[in-house]
């Protein structure tokens, strides 16, 4: 079979194609982060850093700060999580210790299927029902922090409790039945045991939900507002870096362009900054695709 | 197991009174946090199902054509779109996709390519999507001049996907027994061969699995779409060079400029839920074709 040159010939051929797809990844990373740069440089020289991170946008007067996007950014993913983490490590702890072992793989088939809910369709069902529902229990617009926080919440919880359910899971049970053995209750285990040994891991859950919460545009565009000012309250009309990028871009021009360019400079910043703080925490090699 | 129950059980007699109510207060927290997120998640897609299904089933909106000012509209050009927007790609995505996998499991010998890609993968997959779309934008709707076309949207969503699909080929790639490798090398085959025969065979049905719910995320993606792809046709768009409009961008489409068309809420509310009918059977789907491919590779390996 092989041995003869063209047969050599044909295997370094296709290992290097192979290779080739590989880096694709790398490349098109490299590719985004330089466009990226390259279509955000206009902002930098004709607005300047101290414009750009300033807290008034008003293209009118030439005033292009995003501290306000970059607020409702940082608040809604920390709503989010604030609403998700405990729902999700609750819901983690139930699929690996205490729920009957029949309905574990319903539930956890059930979760799975709420994290394939396109953001678009849980944006429309947040824009159609819950910022209805906010706005007849606050009397405000109902579009905010608050709803945005809602949505959020819904959408890092697959994603917090596939990878915490992993790191529950790769707890040797030796540890808890130690623990068990010794008289400890079941929570006392969990608390004192199961946690703390999974810890890494849990953390690691957490910050890719974060991850997942900044990212996401669609579902939060639907229910924050729009406004491009500080909210003043939980439940008044404000933006998200994202949401700022997807309303504006298509009609701007100019440095007001290239403003929302260095919004998404600043969101690749985060992100990859997360990417890294993972990969510190889980020790190197990460899996962050669990819950996808 | 069965002891660590018994052991569970035992020990909360045996605890102080202070701990045992902590225990049982604890377990009722799961247990409700449990309950809440079932109840979420029933409730999401009963909600979304309950508002728009009638309108989804109805033949008469599927294959309708779309109007732009008047009422009664269908929405049979998005259809295409979407599924069009998948199938081409997932052509692109997929050969990338396990051709890196089969690189980083079968043919790296070096640790630093390794690390340099697994690191690439996951930083791409953490890049928001909004950041795809205005990059498609600039990179191949305009420097490429390829325009709003279901190419240009394509390009953008192989990138979104592409550690996604990497990651799960991978995954079904590693879980391929040594042996069959070892099996395939100690008759002649060379590597290349031993992959041809004895891994991708064995691995197909979790790179289908994989394949399947990539479509459900590419059918379901918008905001990489809307600066790429477009919003809104009225015609069917059979060449990939034109401008399209998937579901999910027309939805998007419907919520800012719905006023144009006065049953805008009726047509939205029916994508959505025609979008989230698709991702439940592909879900379904998955797990059956994997079964079902195993089962027809068993009878060849």
């Amino acid at each position: 079979m092989a041995g003869t040159v063209s047969a050599i010939g044909k295997e370094w051929l296709i290992r290097k194609a192979l290779l080739v797809s590989a880096l694709v990844v790398v490349f098109g990373l490299a590719l985004v982060i330089f466009f990226m740069a390259k279509e955000s440089l206009p902002a930098f020289t004709g607005a300047g850093p101290a414009n750009l991170f300033g807290s008034v946008w008003d293209p009118r007067q030439g005033r292009y700060g995003m501290l306000v996007f970059l607020t409702g950014t940082l608040t809604t993913t920390a709503g989010g999580l604030i609403l998700g983490t405990p729902l999700a490590l609750g819901l983690a702890l139930f699929l690996t210790q205490v729920a009957p072992r029949r309905s574990r793989s319903l539930i956890s088939r059930a979760v799975e299927l709420l994290a394939g809910v396109p953001s678009i369709v849980l944006g429309w069902l947040g824009f159609t029902i819950l910022v209805p529902w906010i706005r007849r229990m606050s009397g405000s617009s109902g579009s905010g922090i608050l709803a945005a926080s809602i949505v959020l919440a819904i959408m890092v919880v697959p994603t917090i409790t596939a990878i915490s359910r992993d790191a529950l899971e790769a707890v040797p049970p030796s540890y808890t039945q130690a623990s068990l053995s010794l008289g400890a209750t079941r929570w006392q285990t969990v608390r004192g045991v199961l946690l703390p040994a999974a810890r890494p891991g849990l953390l690691a859950a957490i910050i890719l939900g974060a991850g997942r919460a900044i990212g996401e545009t669609m579902a939060v565009a639907m229910v924050i507002g729009p406004a491009s000012v500080f909210p003043t309250s939980l439940t008044s009309p404000t933006h998200t870096l994202t949401t700022k990028i997807l309303m504006e871009m298509g009609e701007s021009t100019g440095v007001q362009r290239s403003s929302l360019f260095a919004m998404g400079l600043v969101l690749l910043v985060l992100t990859m900054a997360l990417v890294m703080l993972v990969r510190r925490v889980s020790g190197g090699e990460s899996r962050l695709m669990v819950a996808e | 197991m069965e002891n660590a129950s018994v052991l569970e059980s035992r020990s909360r007699r045996f605890a102080g009174k202070g701990a045992a109510l902590a225990d049982r207060l604890a377990t009722v927290a799961i247990w409700f946090s449990a309950m809440l997120a079932l109840a979420l998640v029933i409730g999401v897609i009963a909600a979304i199902l309950w508002q728009g299904l009638g309108t989804a089933l109805s033949p008469s909106f599927i294959f309708g054509k779309p109007e732009a000012m008047r009422e009664g509209g269908g929405i049979w050009p998005m259809v295409v779109s979407s599924f069009y927007l998948a199938v081409l790609t997932l052509s692109l995505v997929l050969p990338l996709g396990v051709g890196a996998a089969l690189y980083l499991s079968e043919f790296a010998r070096g640790g630093r390519i390794v690390r340099l890609v697994r690191f690439g993968a996951d930083s791409l997959s953490a890049v928001p999507s909004v950041v795809f779309g205005v990059f498609g934008m600039v990179v191949f709707v305009i420097y490429l001049g390829l325009g709003y076309s279901l190419m240009a949207g394509a390009l953008t969503l192989t990138l979104l996907n592409l550690p996604t699909v990497m990651r799960s080929a991978e995954e079904a790639v590693r879980s391929v027994p040594n042996s069959y490798r070892e099996a395939a090398l100690a008759m002649g085959c060379s590597r290349w061969e031993m992959v041809k025969k004895a891994v991708l065979p064995v691995a197909m049905p979790g790179i289908t699995t994989g394949a399947i719910l990539s479509v459900g995320r590419i059918v379901g993606e918008s905001a990489a779409v809307v600066y790429t792809v477009g919003l809104f046709v009225r015609k069917v768009p059979w060449s990939p060079f034109r401008p399209a409009a998937p579901m999910a961008a027309n939805i998007w489409h419907m919520y800012t400029e719905g006023a144009l068309v006065p049953d805008w809420f009726r047509v939205a509310s029916g994508e959505a839920a025609f979008l989230l009918l698709i991702v439940l059977v592909l879900n379904l789907l998955a797990r059956t074709t994997a079964g079902l491919v195993r089962k027809k590779m068993g009878y060849r390996a």
